[in-house]
């Protein structure tokens, strides 16, 4: 299913953070959204996870629409996103980490502590998927640690693992490069990658690191104070002057 | 100069304040809300417990109805759900600090009630001489074994709840969304309705053990459910170590023993002014000087679980036991919570 954002406007006071954005995210398909600092990306993110109203504009994912939703509402739409800071759940270990995402909907009730039997075969599904997703991001030796004591990069790889526990069918990833190792960028890239090849599950990547983009995307949306600026396939989007200046100029600038 | 009867009462007391501890434990240590309306849900309980267990023959009020006490028991404990439910209506669109100052003014709000609605709750003069169960079959000082009885169940059941709710799923999507409600909303739980569900749970079960503590009071006034109850059993709590399973009860029994011992020093008549001012002065003292030594108090909440999850993969066989070996990396700053 197509993720469609048409026309949409976002004010913080005077300052327009999204300013009449359409842009579209095709089933199957990595797109990247890439713009300076303040540009409204992630600004975006949360009008189409329920954690920003947008002013005006329409967020449709398939039928759905997806701006009248809580953000747990989204969720359960297969709609799961990341943060740009991987804090995770930091007092819990990995692989609670990994059952927080598992779990039931239904354990959300403390009724549900009544049914431990039902919940603890859940349990047990849950395990078994966290263990497999676990061991494919090189995480299962890690699991009985906690998440503040992670590194960067493993809390990133685990941010992959817990959304991925979701069965999500759209993934929308805010900076997954950022603070992370130059080794690691690598195997991120892989592993964005290897969602789409062998799961099936769309991509909509927020990042800094244009090397990395460049790598993975399939199609890119430029945007600049709230405006989209450009569209295209990465090398449409290298071959664009006016984009580079903007972007690769404010950019360089701040690192 | 200490009678076996005396530590009797110091042991209800503490149980009671393990209870409440306990409570707090589920709401604050894993829920992430921060209660301070524990003393108003209490009072609520024990007045309408009261009330509705007078007959005729108590004076000054105007409803009298006399339910029997199997009856009026539950009733303490849904009346208070419903009580909680509808403080949890504001109170949950705060968090934090905000959500603390809410159920504070709750709580003095609730006692500011009671006093002005003297002619149901006889105002600042209350109730006493309240009749306890077995009162006719066990007499005088006998009774006080009976309490502890009572109060040690309370601490049982209490415990086992707050325990099973601990290990359960649900537990541990509440400390998932106490940590990051972000997250946990983006995972698509309903943080709110779990929240209002610990919330309410903890009102009903304050009103259940409310009437251990009129029984062991035998009053109810107004008094009675000052802010320092709720930061009694606070201290309790963070004493023994917020989040963890049996703290609260090593908290409470700690704090509560040695504030009795503190009052049982023999102050000359003269010095009673400054025997008083030095009671909570020593309790200051003491959790000062545990929580330099271990921040996270006497137990903590990894430990706790950390031994859950062992636990449940004992039955995997095949791996080998990971992590054992490596050393802890300490905890650079201390987590308060």
């Amino acid at each position: 299913m197509e993720l469609v954002v048409q026309s949409v406007a976002k004010h913080f006071g005077g300052v327009a953070a999204l300013d009449d954005v359409s842009l579209r995210a095709s089933q199957g398909a990595i797109t990247a959204l890439i713009g300076p600092n303040g540009a409204g990306k992630t600004t975006l993110f949360n009008a189409m996870t329920g954690f920003a109203k947008a002013d005006k504009g329409t967020i449709h994912f398939g039928d759905v629409r997806l701006d009248r939703l809580t953000p747990w509402q989204v969720a359960r739409h297969g709609v799961i996103r990341t943060f740009q800071t991987p804090v995770g759940f930091p007092s819990l270990t990995v692989l609670e980490n990994m059952f927080a995402a598992g779990a039931p909907h239904a354990a959300a009730s403390v009724a549900s502590v009544l049914r431990f039997r039902a919940m603890r075969a859940e349990a047990r599904t849950s395990a078994d998927r966290a263990k497999q997703l676990l061991r494919e991001l090189q995480l299962w030796d890690l699991r009985d640690r906690y998440v503040d004591e992670l590194s960067t990069g493993d809390r990133k790889l685990l941010e992959f693992a817990r959304q991925l526990m979701m069965h999500p069918r759209v993934l929308l990833l805010d900076e997954p490069a950022a603070g992370v190792a130059p080794s690691y960028v690598d195997r991120l890239a892989e592993v964005i990658r290897s969602l789409r090849t062998e799961r099936g599950i769309s991509c909509v990547v927020i990042d800094h690191n244009l090397a990395f983009i460049m790598q993975i995307a399939d199609h890119i949306h430029v945007l600049d104070r709230g405006r989209l600026i450009a569209s295209g396939t990465p090398k449409e989007i290298a071959d664009n002057a006016d984009v580079m200046r903007i972007y690769v100029g404010s950019s360089a600038v701040a690192s | 100069m200490t009678s076996v009867v005396f530590w009797v009462g110091v042991l209800t007391l503490v149980g009671f304040y393990g209870i409440l501890a306990m409570i707090l434990n589920m709401e604050g240590g894993w829920g992430g809300m921060w209660d301070l309306g524990t003393a108003g849900l209490l009072a609520v309980a024990s007045y309408f417990f009261v009330i509705v267990t007078l007959d005729d023959a108590m004076l000054g009020t105007r409803f009298a109805p006399g339910w029997p006490l199997w009856l009026a028991w539950p009733a303490s404990a849904v009346f208070t759900g419903i009580v909680a439910f509808l403080v949890s209506l504001p109170a949950l669109r705060l968090r934090r600090e905000y959500f603390l100052i809410t159920t504070f003014a709750f709580a003095e709000i609730i006692r500011q009630l009671i006093v002005v609605q003297d002619d149901l709750t006889r105002g600042v003069i209350g109730f006493s001489g309240l009749d306890r169960p077995f009162d006719d079959v066990v007499t005088g000082r006998d009774y006080n074994y009976v309490l502890l009885g009572l109060v040690a169940i309370g601490v049982v059941v209490v415990f086992l709840i707050t325990r099973v709710v601990a290990r359960s799923s649900f537990g541990l999507l509440l400390r998932a969304a106490r940590d990051n409600e972000a997250l946990a909303l983006s995972l698509g739980r309903k943080v709110n309705r779990m929240r209002r569900e610990t919330f309410v749970l903890a009102g009903v079960l304050i009103g259940a053990v409310a009437p251990l503590y009129l029984w062991y009071i035998r009053a109810v006034t107004p008094q009675l459910f000052a802010p320092a109850v709720t930061f009694t059993a606070w201290s309790a709590l963070v004493l023994g170590g917020l989040g963890s399973i049996a703290g609260p009860i090593l908290g409470a029994f700690l704090l509560i023993v040695f504030t009795e011992a503190v009052g049982l020093v023999d102050w000359s008549p003269d010095q009673a002014n400054l025997a008083t001012a030095l009671e909570p002065f020593l309790v200051g003292m003491l959790l000062i000087v545990v929580l330099r030594v271990r921040p996270q108090g006497l137990l903590g909440e990894r430990g706790a679980f950390r031994r859950a999850t062992r636990r449940d993969r004992s039955d995997d066989a095949t791996e080998p036991p990971a992590n054992d070996a490596l050393p802890a990396p300490a905890m650079s700053t201390p987590r308060s919570g």
